[in-house]
């Protein structure tokens, strides 16, 4: 069984999605913070993506929390002027 | 025919909206540095004037006229006494909903888009610019600028725009521009294509986006909208509770418990919050927010600090949440699986004003389909949460031998999920749970974060 061909409904995007696609759509590429939540009964994920990963980007992603709005939102502000500074 | 529907006249609209932030304490947003996150930091995304809601601790803040003409569309909405649903049930409660599922986008989320849209355009701005994953906050916005002569941009993650043709066609029937994201239009998004040409983009990247555009325009028109968590979301969606406390009075009536899904929690604050400042005056209402019991966030969660990262360096806010490690299991109920509630929400429930509720899947989908087979309405799966919830309290009050007084948010139909629908019906959904040793661990995840001042305001 490949998991990544693997499809269940993306509860942040209201739609379905292939597990390949939870393991790339976090920030830099990285896994979605709910890819454990999502994917834990269809298959070992927490073996797997221990494999896929880095020790230290396994931890990361273990200890990833989704980010209050408000503060995403001065972070995100901060970037963004930083991109647009940038020639 | 007995009178089924409460509808107030357009000159019974509520003219203002209620602010809980004046009756309740809130701990502040925390930035890097640990002071206050202050309202200039927001001013790049946000007109003053909305910045100064999101802060405000008045009371009570005027709905301006330009606004009530266009919520008047379907405003003021009906309080509907849900007799079919009652006889099903053979229950001596009695049943009201507030039916939000009756504006243009079939939904609540326009009871902010539209103020939103306005305030921008009272304060000079021409464009507005937000991200969507499903599509419905877009559309809400596109609907509310279309109203102002704004110009709405919006930037849809690249799978869900090639998944969902439909909702891009609805933001450009109400004028809205619907944009793939990534786009060549922001270095956020033409840095995403560079790494990746076939980039299915993901929702981190459209908020980049949205949010780029805003800050990047020099010629200062445009601006940034959110239709979720934030204070003043929550403070738009209070006309829905003062057209109930309304429309009760006309029935001569009074809710004993008051229920609604909630996920980011605007659709049950718009319905609670203005009841909640009777609670505090002594009124006896059980007011129930509610969620799946396969991702329990309220209900069986501690009060902590949500570091943000690992580092700890992530600004704080007081969030209700499991720790790390937690592991929901599966469910479909459309918005609800946010992990961060509205600090407002968290608030009260952690004040007791507030009891959280949990159902199974399962049980939502057979009280929404009993719903749509007796009141006609077809729910929005997040919706049939909260009815699920109205069964439990309905087949009580029959138990009890007691007519209590009960009301629900409907916060939208289910017409663009029907998907949803069709895997009930194929027996492709499940119930599941976490059992107490998981919470357990969850719990313990959080033991060494540092807690909130828990401020009481009762």
């Amino acid at each position: 069984m490949d998991p990544d061909q693997l499809e269940r409904r993306c509860p942040r995007l209201g739609g379905d999605v292939a597990f390949g696609y939870c393991k790339v759509c976090g920030e830099e590429k990285t896994a979605c913070f709910k890819v454990f939540d999502c994917w834990w009964e269809r298959f070992d994920v927490v073996a797997h993506m221990k494999a896929c990963l880095t020790p230290e980007a396994f931890d990361a992603l273990s200890a990833s929390r989704p980010h209050p709005k408000v503060v995403s939102l001065v972070d995100l502000i901060r970037k963004a002027q930083e991109r647009a500074a940038t020639p | 025919m007995k009178p089924k529907r409460i509808i107030l006249s357009k000159d019974e609209i509520p003219r203002q909206w209620y602010n809980i932030l004046a009756d309740i304490k809130m701990n502040p947003p925390l930035g890097p540095d640990g002071r206050p996150i202050s309202p200039d930091m927001l001013a790049p995304v946000f007109p003053m004037n909305l910045i100064e809601q999101e802060v405000s601790s008045d009371r009570w803040i005027d709905i301006p006229e330009a606004v009530l003409d266009v919520l008047a569309i379907w405003r003021p909405a009906p309080l509907t006494r849900a007799s079919a649903f009652e006889k099903a049930l053979g229950t001596p409660a009695k049943i009201y909903y507030k039916n939000e599922g009756m504006s243009p986008p079939g939904s609540h989320k326009p009871n902010t888009a539209v103020p939103q849209a306005y305030y921008n355009k009272v304060f000079g701005i021409e464009k507005i610019t937000t991200e969507t994953g499903a599509g419905q906050w877009g559309s809400a916005l596109s609907f509310a600028c279309a109203q102002y002569g704004l110009t709405c941009k919006v930037y849809m993650v690249r799978i869900s725009f090639d998944q969902k043709p439909y909702r891009k066609a609805m933001m450009e029937t109400w004028g809205g521009t619907c944009i793939a994201s990534p786009s060549n239009e922001t270095k956020a998004g033409r840095d995403a294509l560079e790494r990746d040409p076939d980039t299915p983009g993901s929702l981190g990247i459209a908020i980049s986006e949205a949010v780029e555009a805003a800050v990047s325009d020099t010629s200062g028109k445009t601006r940034y909208s959110l239709g979720s968590v934030l204070n003043h979301v929550m403070l738009h969606q209070t006309i829905i509770g003062l057209e109930a406390k309304k429309q009760f009075e006309i029935a001569g009536d009074y809710p004993d418990i008051i229920i609604g899904c909630a996920g980011g929690g605007s659709n049950f604050a718009g319905l609670a919050f203005p009841f909640v400042l009777d609670k505090i005056n002594g009124k006896q209402i059980e007011i129930y927010p509610v969620e799946p019991k396969a991702c329990p966030t309220m209900t069986r969660a501690p009060f902590a600090y949500d570091h943000g990262d690992t580092a700890g360096y992530t600004p704080l806010l007081p969030m209700y949440s499991l720790g790390h490690n937690f592991v929901p299991a599966p469910i479909h109920a459309g918005g609800l699986r946010y992990h961060g509630m509205a600090p407002t929400v968290s608030q009260l429930i952690n004040e007791g004003l507030f009891t959280p509720k949990s159902v199974g899947q399962m049980a939502s989908y057979e009280a929404g389909v009993l719903w749509a087979r007796t009141e006609g309405f077809i729910p929005a799966p997040e919706t049939t949460n909260a009815l699920a919830q109205v069964v439990v309290e309905a087949k009580k009050a029959e138990a009890e031998g007691k007519e209590k007084t009960i009301v629900v948010n409907f916060s939208g139909h289910g017409l663009l999920d029907l998907g949803a629908y069709e895997k009930y019906f194929s027996g492709e959904l499940f119930d599941y749970s976490l059992d107490d040793a998981e919470i357990e661990k969850s719990a313990a995840v959080l033991k060494n974060y540092p807690e909130p001042q828990h401020l009481k305001s009762v």
